[in-house]
């Protein structure tokens, strides 16, 4: 690489397209990066996640944290992934899968991240809807529907990409969880030797708990959003440092805050041997922080947290038909011009209003969403690294070894903790 | 009529529906990156465009058309995205399927018209034996190119800066309904 780089510096100009995008940046670059990447981290952590995490601390403790440490370079790699894809071909992900592919692997696999995705969008509404009751005293069923149909109409009618970027100062209330952490005086120790020692229980309640956190954290709708926010966004190769820098970002923003969730439940919660049931209940990890505002700033976090991450699950969804029918698409779009990827983001929330309304624990919804996430990422996951992997559609830009190794560590990991949860929970039947 | 008569004809008939109230038709050349709507005595101009030059133009279009039915133009919201990448570095080739060679002649009028590209090269093949499929695609997707031909498809293949290839394949997808479209990896320009 340091004769092709010499090479370059003499003659003035790269040899090869890799070098176009492997260039440094300067620190003024490197914030300047800022994309959908920090978005997609941002809207990781949506109500289903922040709920998934308060469970796994409330029951498991720090048990967990090791899986967390884990999935940060996985998470890395496969937004990376999905990111040089979409930069490489120009093409979004479902686009890709079924000219790569064909309609007979592209229609499963865009149907494995729309089922999930609508299912945690219903769970997402529920959480908001209980978090705005704690806020109000309005009953949450009551606000299900406002609350849908308003963010079905900044979706569709505002642009989407402008608006998230100040949702994510309200998610940034979910950053009182680190300070939360340090107030509740966890033994730090104990945290640290979770965090870097893997520690696995045998039951079916951990394994569900493992399966809700990876799903939680690496989702289907991640990369068909990345890779057609990465459309939208049209950096191309050469920006592929900058949308490095950007999804680095954003995965270590949503797993450090997810990590805090945790640690912060995990001391209030499962120290006392308390459960997670409502939404007040998760709140509660706030409380050595803010006292009697813990569920205040509880609720603004998760109602932000949902502003950004439903929209972004019902484009991801609309994204992955209208690739699939080769229809027009875009959030940038004026309705008009792009009615059937409208219709389909309107069709998904009132499916996700439909599943809201009809729930009937909301706690168990968000989490089994999770699970169900988790089971269809795997799938996602080796599609992508088979795409990433074929020098005929990547050319310079196809995975290093590094990449392959995570890539394919992170579906095996996935895989194995799925085929765990069946064999447990055929063992020993679901959990309570 | 040549292509850039036929651009500037687009371009007055839209400036003409949205002096009549049709603000929603997308602009022929940059689509919904750009909105335009009349607000009293002024026409408001917002979105983003990916060059000063395209945001000098569609401007210099709006003040020239003063007196028709509004008196001043606000261009403040109308943006230049942030762009770091550079034309002239990297070239990337596009191959799009469609039923017959005409189909594919359309196409690539629309294309080159709408998308304001100057092609490093660009040809329609409608047979497998065609000299300039082995020179424009490389070995693997002449391959696929072949396969294509030989179920009857015409081919129309672009190589453009890699820059425009965002915007040419979005055109050849979900305007011109290819039933098939591949982007060849970019390269270097020599």
């Amino acid at each position: 690489m340091s004769e092709i780089h010499g090479r370059q510096a003499r003659s003035g100009r790269p040899t090869s397209a890799a070098d176009v995008a492997s260039r440094k940046l300067s620190a003024r670059e490197v914030v300047g990066s800022i994309g959908p990447g920090v978005i997609t981290g941002g809207a990781d952590n949506d109500p289903s996640g922040i709920t998934s995490y308060s469970i796994v601390g409330a029951t498991a403790g720090f048990a967990q944290n090791w899986l967390l440490l884990l999935s940060t370079p996985m998470l890395i790699v496969v937004i990376e992934m999905s990111a040089r894809v979409a930069n490489v071909t120009k093409s979004d992900l479902a686009t890709l899968l079924r000219t790569t592919f064909g309609r007979a692997v592209a229609t499963p696999a865009v149907l494995l991240m729309v089922v999930p995705s609508v299912i945690t969008m219903g769970a997402d509404l529920l959480a908001m809807a209980a978090a705005f009751q704690l806020l109000t005293g309005i009953r949450y069923i009551y606000s299900v529907v406002p609350m849908a149909a308003l963010m079905a109409l900044v979706t569709i009618f505002l642009d989407y990409r402008v608006v998230s970027r100040y949702l994510l100062w309200l998610v940034g209330f979910l950053g009182m969880y680190i300070v939360a952490a340090f107030l509740a005086k966890p033994d730090w120790l104990d945290v640290a030797r979770s965090t870097l020692v893997p520690q696995v229980s045998l039951t079916p309640d951990y394994f569900l708990a493992a399966v809700a956190m990876l799903g939680t954290t690496i989702t289907p709708y991640l990369f068909f959003w990345q890779t057609s926010g990465e459309v939208e966004e049209r950096r191309g190769v050469q920006q592929l440092s900058r949308a490095k820098v950007d999804i680095a970002a954003g995965a270590v923003w949503s797993n450090v805050t997810a990590f805090f969730v945790i640690v912060a439940t995990g001391a209030v919660l499962y120290s006392h041997h308390a459960h997670i049931r409502t939404a007040g209940d998760a709140a509660r990890a706030l409380e050595p922080f803010a006292g009697h505002y813990a569920t205040t700033i509880f609720a603004i976090g998760i109602i932000g947290a949902g502003l950004l991450a439903i929209p972004v699950l019902a484009a991801a969804s609309a994204y992955g038909v209208a690739g699939l029918a080769g229809w027009r698409r875009g959030l940038g779009r004026n309705p008009k011009n792009a009615p059937q990827f409208y219709i389909v983001i309107g069709l998904s929330f009132l499916v996700a209003m439909e599943l809201a309304v009809s729930s009937i624990d909301p706690v168990k919804a968000l989490f089994y969403s999770q699970v169900l996430n988790g089971l269809a990422a795997p799938v996602i996951i080796v599609l992508v690294l088979l795409l990433t992997s074929s020098r005929k559609l990547m050319g310079d830009f196809v995975n290093s070894t590094l990449t392959n190794v995570i890539g394919w560590a992170t579906a095996v990991v996935m895989v194995l903790a799925d085929l765990a949860l069946v064999f447990q929970v055929a063992a020993k039947g679901l959990p309570a | 009529m040549n292509r850039k008569e036929g651009v500037r004809t687009r371009l007055d008939a839209w400036w003409d529906d949205v002096l009549a109230g049709e603000t929603d038709e997308p602009h022929p050349i940059h689509g919904d990156r750009i909105a335009v709507r009349l607000d009293g005595e002024r026409l408001v101009l917002s979105g983003t465009l990916d060059t000063q030059e395209e945001r000098d133009a569609v401007v210099r279009q709006a003040r020239a058309r003063i007196g028709r039915g509004f008196g001043q133009v606000d261009h403040s919201k109308l943006a230049v995205v942030d762009r770091h990448e550079k034309k002239g570095l990297l070239e990337q080739t596009l191959v799009a399927a469609y039923p017959d060679r005409s189909t594919a002649e359309l196409a690539r009028k629309f294309v080159l018209e709408h998308s304001q590209v100057k092609p490093r090269q660009d040809a329609i093949i409608d047979r497998a034996g065609h000299p300039r499929l082995r020179e424009m695609l490389p070995g693997d997707y002449a391959g696929d190119a072949r396969a294509r031909l030989a179920g009857g498809d015409a081919l129309l293949i672009l190589t453009v800066d890699e820059t425009a290839a965002f915007k040419v394949r979005q055109l050849l997808e979900e305007e011109t309904r290819s039933t098939w479209t591949v982007a060849v990896p970019p390269q270097v320009i020599r």
